[in-house]
Formats: C-alpha cells, structure tokens, sequence
C-alpha cells in the first residue's frame, strides 16, 4: 500500500514528463496530475465484509510506456469475419475492424490514440459522465496512471451482428501493472454485443486495474460477457459500470476465474425510465486466493428494472463473497429489482458467503431476494456416477449445470467454450489439491 | 456369462427419529441371458433394493451381501459398480442443466474405455443415431442438456437410451412403465428386448403387469414386507393381475399389511 510519505510532488513530475513523452493531449495530462492530487485524500472503495486492504493493488506509482513483444498474443482464435481488438501490455497488435462498419461511423482504436484523434468524445465522456476519479484512491489511481485500453463508439441506429472481441492481455514478463479502460459509447437505437478476454502471460507480480465504463443511450441494446483469466501473481481490480438511459437495456454476463485475488465492482445504473439490466456473474476461487465481488444495481428512473444473478464455485482453501447490492432510489415508481446469489462450497476449508443487500426507498417497487450457500447436489452426483463415471468428473459436470445460466449468456459458442474449458481447466486443479 | 446374487440382503434407512429396517432378508440370484421381473406392492422395498444394488449412499446395508461374479460389491462406490456392469434406468433421473444429453452419453461411455482408446466422435455418433431411431427419438433431443424440460415420457425413454449406449451386463428397471402411455410403453419395451441376449440380464421393478406383456419375463417374483415371498415364471404375474397381492398373502398365510403407504 501507500505510504503516508509518497513524495507526491516528485510522482506529478515523472507522471507528467512520462505523458508528454507519450504524447498525450494536455487535457489528460492536466486529468492524470489532478488525480494524483486527489489520491492522497481519498480512501480506498468501502466492500462490505471483506478485506483488501493489505493487497498490493497501488505498490507501483510510475508511468512507464514501452513495447511488449507482440509474439505474446500467438495462437489467440481468429475467425473468419471476427471484429476483434488485440493489446498485450500497452501495444495493440491488431484491431480488426470491417469496413462497411467503419463508413457507418463505428469506431474501435486503443484509448491513447482515441483520445488524440476523438478528442471531442473522450474528453466529455472518459471518466465523466459514467465513473469518476474522485469516488475513491482506486479510481484516482486509475486516471493517474492509465497505461492501456480500448474505445467503441456505436453510433446512432448501428445494429452490429457479429459481438465485438477485445483480448487484453497483461504483459507480466516486465514489472509494471496493468491499468486498462474500456470505454464503450452505445448511441441511440445502437445494438451490438461486446466480449472481453483478460489474460496474463509471464510470472512478475503486478496488479491489474480493469476499467469498463458503457455509456448506453436511450433504446439502445449492449450485452457484455467477459472472461477474466489473470495470472497466479495478478492482483486484480475489476471496475465495471455501465449506465442505462431511456429504454436502453444493459446486460453482464461475466466470468471471473483468475488465479489471483480479485476485487470485483460491477455497477448498473438505471437512469431513464424503463431502462432493463440483467447483471450475472460466475467465479470460481481455488488455493488461498480470495474473490470480493459488488454487484450492485441501482434503480433511478421509473419502470426500471434491474436483476441479479451470482453463482460462485469455491474449492480448497479459497474465499469468496458475493454482495448483491440492490439500490432503489426515492422517485423510482415501478422499478423492479430481483437477485439471487448462491454460492457452491466444494471443500470444507473454503469461506463462501453470498450477501443480498437491499437499499429500498420508494414504496411502489418489486424487489426479492435468494441466496444460499450449499453443497453439490448429492441426487445429480449420484445419477452421473451410476453411469459409471468418476466423482471427479461428476461433480464438474454438475458444476457446470450449476453456473449453466450464466455460461448460457455468453453470445458466441466458442467464447462459451472457452469459458468451460478455463473453468474445467481451474475446477481439476482445485479438486486434485482437496 | 455373468452373474448377480442377492444374499440374505437387509437394508435400513435412517428416517428423522429412528432406522427403519426396509429389506429384511432378500435372496435372488440372476444370469445374463435372464429377464427377471420383481412385482410387489408400494412400500414393499422394490426400489430399496435396486437403488441398494447400485449403491445410493442413503441406503444401509446391515446384513448379507451382493456379488457381482462372485466379488462383493458392497464396498464399491457408485461409480465403480457401474463400470463393472450395472447400470439402474431409475424412477426419477436427475436434471442437469449446462450438460448437454450427447456430450454425457459420451462420457458414460468413455469412462469404460482406457484413456488412450476414447471412442471416436464417428462412432459415437453411428451408435446415437441407430438408438435415437430405435427408440423414436429426434436428434434434437441429444442436443438437449440432461432431462432438464423433460416430460415424465421422456425421461424415461432417455434412460433407455442411456441403456442402449451403455449396454450393461446387468439393467435394474426401476419402474420404467410409471407414467407412460401405451405407445411409449411399447417404444420402451422394444429398446429393452433390442439387448436380450447371452451377455444382457435385466431385472424389472414394476406395479404392473401390463409392461410383462411387452417384456416377457423368465421369472418373476413377488416382494411383500421386504422379501421375495414367492417366485415363478411369468404366468405368475398374469394370476397376480387377476387375483391381486391380498389374494397371494392370504394363500401364502403372510401377516403383513397392504396399506398403500406411498414408500
């Protein structure tokens, strides 16, 4: 963590000498200074029960910006057809764009190059409109340090077919974190569907702070599904928010299933009226490490309506928690918001906890909650091992079914299958240390 | 040939105050090349004893053994037992979402194989399709995840199909007819008759006599107060039908109550 005596004055100057080199448009400049500033008085994100504040998340306080080795992103699926964005550490190796999609004004480039050549929409829209660098040290130290990502921008009434594939890979052959932001724009009328794959290569400790910020204007339609695969020495921060305007439906569909410890804060925020969010996640925690995970919603506009749906895996001596926060705003007649968390306990000296938290305050709503923590179904088990499979391999299937609502959301099958397989891959190696 | 004795079987189940002893002495002994029907009324340890073959955990063994070929399978875990030969088409298959019905077959399948010898996806494929049409199946149904939206009817004609997937030495029906129509009743039977033969036994749980006359049976016989009180072959069951189970308590002189008791 920080030390109470950061020389801060000394990091403003190689920050903002680091960012010049870079090139880097004044505006941001001026923003990343200003954070730095803010960080000595903000305090890290409040996560009820649970404790990260000893993680290493904050240890490095440098910009730096050099070239990883683009062989790090071999042997990534390329389909036929594929929209996809690929950056290892902070070089981007391919962004694959088609053109009729480009002419119709869409635009997907990595966020620097965004923010010298869209000046006019990331300015007012990074960091802005959606999250803030004020809300806490972890998002100040965001701003303050960025060092990789990706903008999209969907204009007006673009329907794009095909999701859009984004693979952020954390290059952990150096010591140095990954600070990325995705920053997505979903116009009016807009509809597309967009898929992110986080994943480490090399074996340096370092922490990685994930942004997503989605702005969805009014009638359009996003859906979101990542696949969080960091290393065994990756710290992660997962921010994510999206905020829905009139109409606009926002959907989560995440799978955290990194090696490390992973603080998680996925946010919904249901401003126009008859906005809709479903918001589901999966984890799966083995070893020591620990998963905090928020998901919260928050009703504002009338009609809205907003969902929960967590399901956690937990085997060895693993911690994780789930908070579903559900937050009705005053005025907001109509909303609607249901959750439900479970968590599967697969080992007698894992910690699991799944936490409803319901903040209400308008009368007119329909709001209910579910959780459970509970063991694997002895009944399927027993039915999968009467056909003369092994309980190992039992109890994954089972497992499988026990996460199936969320792999099921995931739009393209070969990302649903690559999700399978990272957790069957994550479950065996749990169960052959239980 | 292989061969599956019962011998001198009680079995117990732990109920919330106290144990409750369900098999109080069952003896039955079975070959390949046998269909063996085992008839009763509810409450009489029918499913007891087949769930207690195949080793549900909930089920206590307190006396006697089973041999499977001659080697107790009493410590064996579930699994195991199903790897040696038998295999329990059961009255309430569990649904499994996220699991698809092909890609489980599959599974069952291949844990019999060595790892080095999978079965490779033609194969399986060949052997699906020619059940699946046996069995008046769509091949959308494979695609399906695990009985999950199932009807009772296909349910059970799933679990046939897992049958002729799998093909044990040993087949334990546990009502396989509860909840079908006769047209399914007839599709059901016709997969159970495809396996007769030298190297296939099945032993049939049903209320009923009507499935016997789909799946002939060599012998059956008849479960009262959790034991076989009287075996014979299949006129056996056509007298039941008639005469029904009081009427073969009063002639075998049982004291033992018919209450429909739901177990």
């Amino acid at each position: 963590m920080i030390s109470a005596v950061q020389d801060y004055e000394a990091i403003k100057t190689a920050v903002e000498t680091a960012a010049n080199e870079h090139g880097e448009p004044h505006w941001f400049v001026e923003r990343r200074l200003a954070a730095i500033d803010a960080m000595q008085d903000l305090a890290l994100p409040e996560m009820k029960r649970y404790d990260f504040h000893r993680w290493p998340l904050m240890d490095n306080m440098e910009l730096n910006f050099r070239r990883s080795d683009k062989s790090l992103a071999d042997g990534l699926p390329k389909a036929k057809n594929q929209i996809r964005f690929v950056q290892v550490g902070q070089t981007t190796v391919a962004v694959d764009l088609p053109d009729e999609l480009a002419d119709q004004g869409v635009i997907l480039t990595d966020i620097f190059s965004a923010f010298r050549e869209h000046p006019r929409l990331t300015e007012k829209y990074f960091m802005e409109k959606v999250t803030n660098y004020k809300e806490n040290k972890l998002t100040a130290y965001q701003q303050a340090f960025l060092n990789a990502g990706v903008f999209l921008y969907v204009p007006k009434g673009v329907e794009i077919k095909r999701p859009i594939e984004a693979y952020l890979i954390q290059d952990s052959t150096v010591k140095q974190p990954m600070v990325s932001h995705v920053l997505i724009i979903a116009e009016e009328n807009s509809q597309f569907s967009f898929i992110q794959h986080l994943n480490t290569k090399g074996d340096e400790a370092n922490a990685a702070h994930c942004m997503v910020e989605v702005l969805s204007r009014a009638n359009s339609h996003v859906h979101f599904s990542s696949v969080d695969e960091l290393g065994e020495h990756t710290y992660s921060f997962l921010h994510r928010r999206a905020n829905l305007s009139r109409n606009a439906r926002f959907d989560w569909a995440i799978g955290i299933v990194n090696d490390q410890n992973t603080l998680g804060d996925i946010t919904s925020e249901l401003i126009g009226e008859g906005a809709h969010s479903e918001s589901k996640v999966i984890a799966v925690t083995t070893g020591k490490q620990s998963n905090g995970i928020n998901n919260r919603v928050v009703n504002r506009g009338k009609h809205t309506t907003a969902n929960i749906s967590q399901r956690g895996v937990l085997l060895e001596k693993s911690e994780l928690i789930f908070n579903g926060i559900g937050n009705i705003i005053h005025g907001a007649s109509g909303a609607n918001a249901e959750q439900e968390n479970r968590v599967l306990m697969m080992s007698d000296h894992a910690h699991g906890d799944a936490n409803p938290i319901l903040l209400i305050d308008e009368d007119d709503v329909i709001a209910g909650h579910a959780a459970s923590v509970g063991q694997v179904d002895q009944n399927q088990l027993y039915y999968l091992m009467s056909r003369g499979i092994d309980k190992e391999l039992a109890q994954r299937l089972v497992i499988r079914g026990f996460l199936g609502p969320v792999l099921e959301e995931i739009p393209l099958p070969e990302v649903r299958q690559e999700m399978i397989d990272v957790i069957e891959r994550k479950l065996e190696d749990g169960q052959h240390f239980n | 040939m292989a061969t599956l004795e019962v011998k001198d079987l009680h079995v117990s189940i732990k109920e919330e105050k106290e144990t409750r002893e369900i098999l109080k002495g069952v003896n039955l002994t079975m070959n390949t090349g046998e269909i063996h029907a085992i008839m009763g009324p509810n409450g009489t340890g029918k499913s007891t004893l087949s769930q207690t073959i195949m080793g549900n955990g909930a089920y206590h063994v307190t006396q006697g053994d089973v041999l499977l070929n001659g080697e107790s399978i009493l410590g064996m875990p579930v699994d195991e037992r199903a790897r040696k030969g038998l295999f329990l088409a059961m009255q309430y298959p569990a649904e499994i979402q996220g699991v698809t019905n092909a890609e489980f077959l599959r599974a069952a399948i291949n844990a019999r194989r060595p790892e080095d010898d999978q079965i490779s996806v033609m194969a399986f494929l060949k052997e699906l399709d020619k059940n699946l049409s046996l069995l008046d199946m769509s091949e959308q149904m494979t695609e399906r995840y695990l009985n999950e939206g199932f009807s009772g009817g296909e349910k059970k004609r799933n679990e046939i199909l897992q049958l002729l997937m799998i093909k044990p030495s040993f087949a334990l029906l546990d009502e396989i007819d509860s909840g079908l129509d006769i047209d399914a009743l007839q599709v059901v039977s016709k997969g159970v008759n495809s396996l007769r033969g030298d190297n296939f036994g099945s032993l049939i749980i049903t209320h009923y006599q009507r499935l016997l006359n789909y799946i002939v049976p060599d012998v059956v016989h008849v479960m009262m107060d959790g034991r076989i009180v009287k075996s014979g072959d299949a006129d056996l069951a056509k007298k039941l039908e008639k005469e029904g189970y009081a009427g073969l308590r009063d002639e075998l002189g049982l004291k033992v109550s018919l209450v429909d008791d739901n177990r």
